[in-house]
This record gives C-alpha cells, structure tokens and sequence, in this order.
C-alpha cells in the first residue's frame, strides 16, 4: 500500500518546490509539446539535458526518480518489443523465418521509450513530486479561471479535486487500517480464485463506503457552517504570485522549446 | 514461561525516505501467562506498533516474536493460525463491523477458523456475554447501535477466536465512565475465567491502576520500565518526565503524604485510598 511512488509528494526546498505551480504547469506543458515535438538526436539531448539539470534541481535522491519508473518497466518493455518486430520498412536488417527486424523498428522502438521516460520524468519533476496536491489544484484553478467566463464551473471542479486528492491518503490509511482489523480475525485476501478473493473483500469495502459516506457528510456539513457556498466572490488564502524565478523558468523552457522547433526546421538531416 | 515474548525488536515506518520514523526501538518484554498486562506510553511512542506485532500484522525489522516460545514467522503459512491464538483489537474498532447482524459480524472470526456450527453458536453467545452485549442485540444490524455497543461488538468479535493471548488497543478510549468501567470488567472477566493472556494498552493511569497486574512504559518506541503497578508508580518523577504521571489519586496520596498524613495500603485506586481514609477518620 505505502509503495505508491509514482505521483507522490516529495516535500523539500528547491529552488524547483518553491516554483509558482502554474509556473509548473506552463512548464510541464512545454515540457510535454517538446517531447513530441522532437525528432532528432541533438533535439533529444537537449531535452535530457533539460530534464538531468531539473531532476538535480529538485535535490530529491535519484533513487527516488528510479524506483517512480519501475512500474513503467512492463509498458516499456511491451512497447519495445511491439515496435522492433511490428515495423515495417525497405532493407530488413536481420531475419529469420518470419521475424523480420528493419532499422526503422529499432529507431521507433528507442524514440518511444525515450519519450516515455522523459514524461514520466517530466512529470515527476514538475508536478508530481515538488508540488503539493493542494498547491497543484490552486494553480489548476488559477490557470483554468478564465473558462469560468463561459460558465464553466471552475471552482466547484477544483474544489472537488482537492477534496478528492486531500482524501486519498485518508482512504488508503483506512483501507489499510480495516484490512489489518479484518486479518486479525482471520480474513484471507491472498488465497483462492477470483470470486473467493472478491468475497473476502467484502468486509473490507463495506466498512470503507460506510465510514466514506460519513465522513462526505461530516464534511459538507462542517463546510456549510463556515458558509461555503461555491466559487462566486471568494477569496482565497494563499495568493498565487509569480517571481523572478518563474520567469527565468519559464524563459529557459519556451527557449528550448523553440530551439527544438528550429533544429526541426533548420536540420533535417539529423532526423531519425 | 512467558505466554508472549518480544526480543529485540525493531521497526521502522517509511526507510529512505524523509519520513522515516523509527517507531520501536529494540524492545524485549514478556508477557506471562494468565496475567493481565498494561501498555503505556505517550502518543507516537510506539504502543500501537507493538502490538501490531504480537499477531505479525506488522513485521518487525529485526528481532524475534515468541509465542508460546516459537518464532511466529518461522513458517510464514502459520501465521494465520497465530493470528487466532492472538486476537488483536485494534484501536477505535467500530469501523471493522461489516455483516449484516451483529451475531454474524461476531461470528466473522470464529467461521474464519472453520469451527463448525454449533461451535460458533455457542462461542458467540460466550463473547456476547463477557462483552456486555446483550441478547436482543444480536439479531439487530450492527450501523443501528450506538458507539460504544459498536465498540463491544468488536471486541466480541475477537474474544470468539477465544484467543490464549487478547490484546486491546485502547479498548475504552471516547467511551463513557460507566462503558469504561463495564468494558474493562468483562476483559477482566475474560482473563480470569479462560486463564488467557490479556494485554491493554492505554494511557489512563486510572485503568492500569485498577486493572493491570503488570505495567510496562515506552517512550520514544523504548521500553522504560516493567513492573507492578507499586514498582511503576513509585517513579512519580520519571514518569512525569515522559509526559505520563500516576493516577490522580495517588497524586493525592503523595500530595497528604508531604503534609505528614501518612496513607498505608493501596494508593492507587480510589477505593484503596477511600478506605484508608475512612480508617484514619476512625482513629
């Protein structure tokens, strides 16, 4: 239960944590178009480059980076695999019987998990790990605010999602905690065949929807007597402000975005 | 010999990571046969992580869990064997009720161990009984009842295993005085008449005063002191110093005891301390 990695909070004080999370989240966005935009080596370096300087930036252990890609390892695999024996081309560079192998695959198969790596790592180093869901929400709802003008409800989305992120942890707390009560009276969740298993589960998510539907209603209630009453004329606690060192941030990243449209452009003859 | 035995043990809560916590820290404690044992400490001195381990709900890091002088995770396929020879009650137990009577929900554990019918019946009816829950509770839900029937349903739940070692995790934290006071005697009750093994953790000096033959202290997931309760309660000043204190009758005890009234006898619970009273009133 505790080894939920991928997409955890990992409190500190860079210079990266202490960035505005819209800021964060322009650059993730950047960040993400430049993966896909980049079809050459030297566009390629430049995005890791990028992504080292930022994971060292974070001053979080690079193990904690490695272990967020385990679970990818599968998908990795798998995508490696299907491209390598799935892609078609001109000159096949290795066969044998009707495994054909073309330079083009393994081209497909490398550009694809790097792509995949520099997501996750991206988002990993932007959001997931330096900002806290709560200020991640905040500046969701900030970004997002304008849409508020065609009558979208932004604030009532945003508060949802911070009361669902707020509460996960709760709940795995509490999964975890019941299933403990349950095993101590002898509840076997590892054994048997998949409808046992459901069956044994049963004690378990009763227990959680009861004590899930409480607490839902103990919360609205508590916000109700402190009169909340939606997003219209509310003010909030901590103003979102951007600082010197979002720009230089954000600088840097549209630079490089535009340095990896330009070597598009300007050099084919790089291209993969 | 020791019924339950602990060695060396230790645990820490999220390693390699900025929340790492070591939560007990090489503790060796037994607990003897038949007695009935208290835990105290403050919050987040480990009490709750002990016990976790007395039914291998929690592993320890290193260190040994002996039960009735085995290792309990020698062969891990025992383990869930150990957990109906050691019922736990976890802390606020409500939320564990699940099934559709409150006699269904107290026979969970004792279908677990795949007794047979009449069996059940009868053990359910025994742990009604030393709980307090009374007969025409049983066919009721148990969402219908109020917190403290929920909390001894629960721990019926438990004493159904009719485990040889009971441990309770704060059994009578957020109830009344009189559902303390009744919740406690039928734990009491359940010691006495099954000749089991009864481990309490609390932090109410009061409860381990009254009930406890043996109390152990942790502090900072350390073991402190072991002992009766005259041996425990004698170190006011320790235990002052870790943020616990004695009961407060015998704050009042020692208190007389500085202004020359010298009180013999048992100053740890109130009837002790009323009785002796009385008797210095007839003098």
């Amino acid at each position: 239960m505790h080894d939920l990695v991928l997409g955890q909070f990992f409190p500190g004080d860079s210079i990266i944590h202490r960035l505005d999370p819209r800021a964060k989240l322009i650059l993730l966005l950047i960040f993400i178009v430049m993966t896909f935009a980049a079809n050459s080596v030297s566009a390629f370096i430049i995005l890791l480059a990028a992504a080292v300087v930022s994971a060292a930036l974070t001053r979080i252990p690079p193990s904690v980076f490695i272990r967020g890609m385990k679970p990818l390892l599968f998908l990795l695999i798998f995508t490696t695999v299907i491209n390598v024996f799935m892609t078609g081309g001109e000159v096949p560079l290795f066969e044998f019987g009707i495994i054909h192998i073309y330079k083009e695959g393994i081209i497909n198969a490398v550009t694809v998990t790097v792509r995949i790596v520099l997501l996750v790592l991206g988002s990993g180093i932007f959001l997931t790990y330096t900002t806290s869901p709560i200020s991640l929400t905040d500046g969701l709802e900030t970004l997002l605010s304008p849409l508020s003008k065609i009558h979208l409800p932004v604030h009532e989305f945003s508060m949802m999602m911070t009361i669902a992120l707020r509460f996960i942890p709760t709940l795995v707390e509490e999964t975890d905690k019941i299933m403990n009560a349950q095993k101590a009276r002898g509840a076997d969740f590892s054994s048997g065949g998949l409808i046992k298993r459901a069956k044994a589960l049963l004690p378990v998510i009763i227990p959680l929807f009861v004590s899930a539907f409480k607490r839902a209603e103990e919360l609205a209630t508590a916000m109700e007597c402190r009169c909340y009453r939606g997003g219209e004329g509310r003010g909030r606690l901590h103003v979102l402000r951007y600082r010197a060192r979002d720009a230089v941030f954000l600088t840097v990243g549209a630079s490089l975005l535009a340095a990896v449209i330009a070597i598009n452009i300007l050099y084919p003859i790089y291209r993969l | 010999m020791d019924a339950i035995r602990l060695e060396n043990v230790t645990y820490t809560y999220g390693a390699g990571t900025p929340f790492e916590k070591r939560a007990v820290d090489g503790v060796t404690l037994g607990f003897e046969k038949g007695m009935l044992s208290g835990i105290m400490g403050h919050t987040g001195s480990g009490k709750s992580t002990l016990v976790s381990m007395l039914n291998g709900l929690c592993r320890p890091d290193s260190g040994r869990v002996l039960l009735g002088g085995e290792d309990i995770w020698a062969d891990k396929k025992k383990l869930r064997s150990v957990r109906f020879r050691v019922g736990l009650v976890m802390q606020y137990p409500e939320y564990q009720l699940f099934d559709e009577t409150v006699r269904a929900d107290i026979s969970f554990g004792p279908r677990n161990m795949g007794l047979e019918k009449g069996e059940i019946a009868e053990r359910v009816s025994e742990a009604a009984r030393f709980a307090g829950i009374g007969e025409e509770l049983l066919d009721k839900s148990p969402f219908e009842l109020s917190g403290g029937q929920k909390r001894r349903v629960a721990v019926a739940g438990v004493m159904a295993m009719r485990p040889e070692v009971l441990v309770l995790d704060e059994p009578a934290a957020g109830l009344d005085p009189a559902g303390r006071e009744s919740i406690l005697n039928g734990i009491r009750e359940y010691c006495r008449a099954t000749g089991a093994t009864v481990i309490i953790v609390s932090h109410s000096m009061e409860d381990m005063a009254v009930y406890c033959d043996r109390i152990a202290v942790l502090a900072e997931g350390k073991l402190c002191m072991y002992g009766t309760r005259e041996e425990i309660f004698a170190e006011r000043q320790t235990l002052a110093g870790l943020g616990l204190g004695v009961p407060m009758i015998t704050d009042i005890a020692y208190e007389l005891r500085a202004l020359g009234i010298e009180l013999g006898g048992d100053i740890y619970t109130v009837e002790g301390v009323a009785s002796s009273i009385r008797k210095l009133l007839a003098r």
